[in-house]
């Protein structure tokens, strides 16, 4: 389980803290999606998640992160990367830069690891499988799609092995199709039993994808519930949140006093 | 003063003939070329016109044209040539990740390496980030064809953007390297490096001696230097 107790961050330099008495918690197996403004903090959120969030880019946190138990402020960057591993927006930021092939890129996590060969080798493979990407093993990291290029990235993180995956809009540049190849494979990773933390301004995406959304505003987690009920909630427009299309769809047809799309048969 | 010319050119035909056998001639000699002119062009300027000699060849103006100062052109010339074509066969015959890789299965540290390599590899990065920012400068207006002037005013719209857009990019990169355990120590387990073959291995230290040699031969006056 990944938790955030009470969690309270300020950036270094900052006068003031970005997130406020923080709670949130995630169960294994569990895909959790964070939405809210610009600004709101949920990048910030994924920092702290990650335990980046001050191990590495500094700050102050009070409160506390757990990964099964353990605060993550007891361990080095690179031992909290096989517990817990972020992934960010642009998939261009996230490649190496140095490896020919993606096996390699995907690699290369292991093989930072000090891990044997076999053992990398093994990571490698299975984390391209769990992505549907062994097609791509051979190819260079630079010349794929958007969609290619995050999945690859999201494989490389897979690679070290981790209990909690925490992706930062992972679809923010990436055309409907790419999205798409990203959603199912995040429902497959959950599958594994990995826990998923998932910052998104895409809500039709989070509809479609998640077991629990919160919407986060001013720092602070305002609203916390399953995904459905949540996005369908009448405040979230006041948070500068836009409900799925579902819901936007289903909000005019009322207006209009048509039927809804349950009543036309529209499956759910 | 052939003795000047004699082993640059024996180094130059050496290199020459290892990039025949790589099949890199053509782009060697070309990328030698371009190296060189720039300094070439100075070097030819300042000794030919004002180099002090016996037996002036040509007179231009206030300057005398001597026969030591074009030979004195000459030796330099051939000797940045030499230096410019090794580097050059270096550089087109070696896969730069395969250097790097080597370098610290050697005990190079993994973060150094990496650096080198990411480095080398960040040229066509860069290129390429340049492209896209002058297309879309392009299409607000901005003109990159035409007179040299004209293109280098169009150049320097695109520094700007170039490099903030490479350093904004600095601390996502720098956190998912992190992620990736980049920052443990110790070594790492390479999955690939270049073979070393045994020819290599002897070619290598006969280099290295032949090195060393010439460096005793300079120190101990036994190699003349350029007069």
């Amino acid at each position: 389980m990944l938790e955030l107790r009470g969690a309270t961050y300020r950036y270094a330099g900052y006068a003031h803290p970005v997130l406020h008495e923080m709670d949130l918690a995630l169960r294994d197996g569990e895909i959790v999606g964070l939405v809210g403004a610009t600004e709101a903090g949920k990048s910030t959120i994924c920092l702290v998640a990650s335990g980046l969030a001050p191990l590495s880019i500094g700050g102050e946190l009070r409160g506390e992160v757990l990964i099964d138990g353990q605060p993550t402020t007891r361990l080095s960057v690179h031992e909290l990367a096989q517990w817990v591993v972020i992934g960010f927006q642009d998939p261009a930021t996230q490649r190496s830069g140095v490896a020919a092939t993606v096996f390699e890129e995907v690699a290369l996590g292991p093989m930072n690891l000090g891990l044997p060969v076999a053992e990398t080798l093994a990571r490698t493979r299975r984390a391209l499988a769990t992505l549907r990407i062994e097609h791509l093993a051979d190819r260079h990291p630079a010349r794929l799609s958007g969609g290619q290029g995050q999945l690859v990235a999201m494989a490389g993180l897979l690679a070290m092995g981790p209990r909690h995956v925490v992706l930062d809009e992972p679809t923010a540049q990436l055309d409907p199709e790419g999205s798409k190849l990203v959603a199912a494979a995040l429902r497959d990773l959950a599958a594994t039993g990995a826990a998923l933390l998932i910052a998104e301004q895409r809500t039709d995406v989070l509809d479609r994808l998640c077991d629990r959304v919160a919407v986060v505003d001013g720092g602070r987690i305002v609203l916390d519930g399953p995904a459905a009920a949540t996005l369908e909630d009448p405040r979230l427009g006041g948070w500068g949140v836009e409900p799925p299309a579902r819901v936007r769809l289903a909000g005019a047809l009322a207006a209009r006093g048509l039927p809804s799309l349950a009543d036309l048969g529209w499956p759910a | 003063m052939a003795g000047g010319y004699l082993v640059p050119i024996a180094l130059i035909a050496i290199v020459l003939a290892c990039a025949a056998i790589a099949g890199i001639v053509r782009r060697l000699v070309r990328v030698s070329l371009l190296l060189t002119l720039p300094i070439a062009i100075s070097v030819i300027l300042v000794s030919a016109l004002t180099r002090p000699g016996e037996t002036v060849l040509l007179v231009l103006g206030p300057f005398d044209i001597t026969l030591e100062g074009v030979d004195f052109a000459g030796q330099t010339l051939v000797r940045l040539f030499a230096i410019s074509t090794a580097i050059g066969l270096f550089t087109l015959s070696t896969d730069p990740r395969a250097f790097v890789f080597d370098l610290e299965r050697r005990g190079l540290s993994p973060r150094f390496a990496f650096a080198v390599a990411a480095t080398i590899e960040a040229v066509p990065a860069l290129a390429s980030r340049a492209g896209v920012i002058a297309a879309a400068q392009r299409s607000r207006g901005l003109d990159t064809e035409g007179s040299p002037l004209t293109r280098i005013r169009g150049v320097l719209p695109l520094v700007g953007p170039v490099l903030l857009s490479s350093l904004a990019e600095v601390e996502e990169r720098s956190l998912a390297l992190e992620v990736r355990a980049f920052g443990r120590p110790g070594r790492r387990q390479l999955l690939w490096w270049p073979p070393d073959r045994p020819r290599e291995r002897v070619a290598r230290w006969l280099l290295v001696a032949a090195l060393a040699g010439l460096v005793a031969a300079r120190v101990l006056g036994a190699w003349p230097a350029i007069p």
